[in-house]
C-alpha cells in the first residue's frame, strides 16, 4: 500500500489576505531593489520607492488593528507601487506632477479618516445586530404567547381534572400513611406550578392594551398589600408603607398595576426570607434624566412630573451579574417551581403600557430597590 | 335542612365527575351533572338549582349564550351563575370587580375548596 505523504501547506489558508499581499509586495519590492542594484537605470523614481516603503508600516498598523478592508487596499497599493517601480514606462506617466510627499502622507490620512468612519460603521453594525436579536427574541416570545393562549384552554381543563381528582383522593385517603399524603400534596402543588407557568404566558401574550381610568395609586398599593397579607404574615415580614397623600389620581389600569405590585412584592418576600422588612413608598417627583449607575432601566419618560413607587427590601440584594438579566423572559434564580421567569417581563410590559418605567438596583445600605415611575400627565 | 343544589355544566366528563363527588362529600351538596351545554337550561328548569357552575367553551353551546337564556327565563333568572373557565388565569380572578358578561367567574384549574367557599358565601338554604 502506498502511504500518502503527509506534507500540507497548512499555514497558507490561515494567513490573512493582507499579510499575503504584504509578503508578495515585499518580494516584488526586493526584486525591484535588486534590479536597481544590478542596473541603476531600472530604479527610475526613488520617490515612488520611498512612498512604497512608507506604506509598509501603515499597512502593518492597519492589519494589526484589524482594519481588514484598509489593509487590503494598502497592500494592493503597495503592489501597484512596486509594479510602478518595475515598469515606469507603463505607469510612470500617470503619476507625473503628483507630489511624492502626497504618496507618503496619503495612506496615513486615509487610515485616520477611514478608522473613524469604520468605527462608526462598526458601531452601527453592532447596534443593528442588537436590534435584530431583540426582534428575534420578541418574535419568539410573541409566538410562544400566541401558542400558549391557544393551548391554555386545552391544558387547563386536564389540570382541573387532576386537581379535583387529587383533592377527592386526598380527602378519602386522609388516614393514609405520610408518604401517600405527601405524594398527593406534591401532585396538587405540581398542578399549581403548571398553572402559574400557563398563567404567566397568558399574561405575557394578552392584549397589549390597558384599561385606563383615574385611579388612586396609594389605594392600588394598599389593595395589593392586602392581597399578600397572608404571605407576609407567614414569614413574619414587616411592611412599612409610606404613601404620600399628595399623589394625585393617575390614569392607570388598576388591575394590571396591582399585578405588578403583587409580583414585585412577592419577589421581595422571597428575597427577604424571614423576619425582614419591606418598605414601600410613593411620592411625586420630577424624573431625573439619568438613573444611578448599576441600575437597569427600561422604557423612557424623562423630564416629566412623575409618581414614583419604591419598593425596598432588606434581602441580600441582587448579584451584579444578574442585574441586566432581570427582565429577560424565563430568567429566574428561584428554586424550581417557585419562579417562572416571566414575572418581571410581564411587569415591565404593563408599566411600559402605562408609559412608565421600572428600574431595579441595589441600595447602598444593602437590599434591593425596585422603582416604578409613572407619568402624571 | 335540605342540601344545597348545584348544577354543574361542563363538557369535560372527568371534571364534572370528580367535582361532583367533592362537592357532595365535602360540601354536602346535591349535585346534578350536565355535560351538554345545549341541555343546560332544560336541566336547570328540571333540577331547580341554588347555584349553577357553568363552563364557557363547550362544543355544542356557548356558556355565555346559555347564561343569557337562563337570565331571560322567569324561573331561572334569580339563580346565581358562576362561570368556570379556562379562558382566564387565576391571577385575573383576584380582582373582585372582574366579571365576564356581568357574571362572576372562577378560573380553571380552580381548587374545589375555593368552589365550596364560593358556594358557602352565596348559597343560603
Amino acid at each position: 500500500m502506498i502511504r500518502a505523504f503527509p506534507i500540507r501547506l497548512v499555514w497558507l489558508p490561515a494567513v490573512q489576505v493582507p499579510l499575503r499581499a504584504l509578503a508578495l509586495s515585499l518580494v516584488v519590492l526586493a526584486v525591484a531593489i535588486g534590479a536597481a542594484m544590478v542596473s541603476p537605470e531600472a530604479l527610475l523614481d526613488q520617490e515612488v520607492l520611498a512612498s512604497g516603503l512608507a506604506l509598509i508600516p501603515a499597512l502593518l498598523l492597519a492589519h494589526y488593528r484589524g482594519w481588514t478592508i484598509i489593509s487590503s487596499l494598502l497592500a494592493a497599493g503597495l503592489v501597484a507601487l512596486t509594479l510602478l517601480d518595475l515598469t515606469p514606462w507603463l505607469f510612470g506617466p500617470l503619476f507625473l506632477g503628483v507630489s511624492p510627499t502626497l504618496f507618503i502622507v496619503a495612506p496615513y490620512i486615509a487610515i485616520v479618516l477611514s478608522a473613524g468612519w469604520f468605527g462608526e460603521v462598526r458601531q452601527y453594525r453592532a447596534e443593528l445586530k442588537a436590534t435584530q436579536l431583540q426582534l428575534i427574541q420578541s418574535e419568539k416570545l410573541d409566538s410562544i404567547g400566541r401558542m400558549a393562549a391557544g393551548i391554555a384552554h386545552e391544558v387547563k381543563n386536564p389540570l382541573m381534572m387532576i386537581l379535583t381528582g387529587t383533592k377527592v383522593l386526598s380527602k378519602r385517603l386522609a388516614g393514609a400513611d405520610e408518604s401517600t399524603r405527601q405524594i398527593l400534596q406534591d401532585m396538587i402543588d405540581a398542578v399549581g406550578r403548571a398553572d402559574r407557568i400557563i398563567g404567566g404566558l397568558l399574561s405575557y401574550s394578552r392584549d397589549r392594551g390597558v384599561d385606563l381610568a383615574p385611579t388612586d395609586l396609594n389605594a392600588t398599593v394598599e389593595e395589593s398589600l392586602m392581597l399578600i397579607t397572608h404571605e407576609l404574615n407567614k414569614v413574619r415580614i414587616a411592611v412599612v408603607a409610606d404613601l404620600h397623600p399628595s399623589v394625585p389620581p393617575l390614569q392607570l389600569d388598576a388591575f394590571k398595576m396591582q399585578q405588578v405590585f403583587i409580583n414585585v412584592l412577592t419577589n421581595a418576600i422571597h428575597a427577604v426570607g424571614r423576619d425582614g422588612e419591606i418598605r414601600i413608598t410613593t411620592s411625586v417627583d420630577t424624573r431625573p434624566d439619568q438613573t444611578a449607575g448599576g441600575h437597569q432601566r427600561s422604557g423612557s419618560a424623562t423630564g416629566t412630573r412623575v409618581a414614583v413607587v419604591s419598593i425596598d427590601d432588606s434581602g441580600p440584594g441582587i448579584p451584579t451579574e444578574h442585574l441586566n438579566k432581570l427582565f429577560d423572559p424565563f430568567f429566574t434564580t428561584k428554586p424550581v417551581g417557585l419562579g417562572t421567569g416571566l414575572g418581571l417581563p410581564v411587569c415591565r410590559q404593563i408599566v411600559e403600557m402605562h408609559g412608565g418605567t421600572i428600574d431595579i438596583g441595589n441600595r447602598d445600605g444593602g437590599g434591593a430597590r425596585v422603582t416604578i415611575t409613572l407619568k402624571l400627565e | 335542612m335540605r342540601k344545597r343544589r348545584i348544577l354543574l355544566v361542563d363538557d369535560e366528563v372527568a371534571i364534572t365527575r370528580a367535582l361532583a363527588i367533592y362537592l357532595a362529600e365535602q360540601g354536602e351538596c346535591e349535585v346534578r351533572i350536565e355535560n351538554e351545554g345545549s341541555r343546560a337550561v332544560a336541566a336547570a328548569l328540571d333540577f331547580k338549582p341554588d347555584l349553577i357552575l357553568l363552563d364557557i367553551v363547550m362544543p355544542d353551546a356557548d356558556g355565555g349564550a346559555v347564561a343569557a337564556q337562563m337570565k331571560a327565563d322567569p324561573v331561572l333568572r334569580r339563580v346565581p351563575i358562576v362561570f368556570l373557565t379556562a379562558l382566564v388565569s387565576r391571577q385575573e380572578t383576584r380582582s373582585a370587580s372582574k366579571t365576564i358578561g356581568g357574571f362572576p367567574f372562577l378560573a380553571k384549574p380552580v381548587d374545589p375548596d375555593t368552589v365550596l367557599e364560593y358556594i358557602d358565601r352565596h348559597v343560603v338554604v
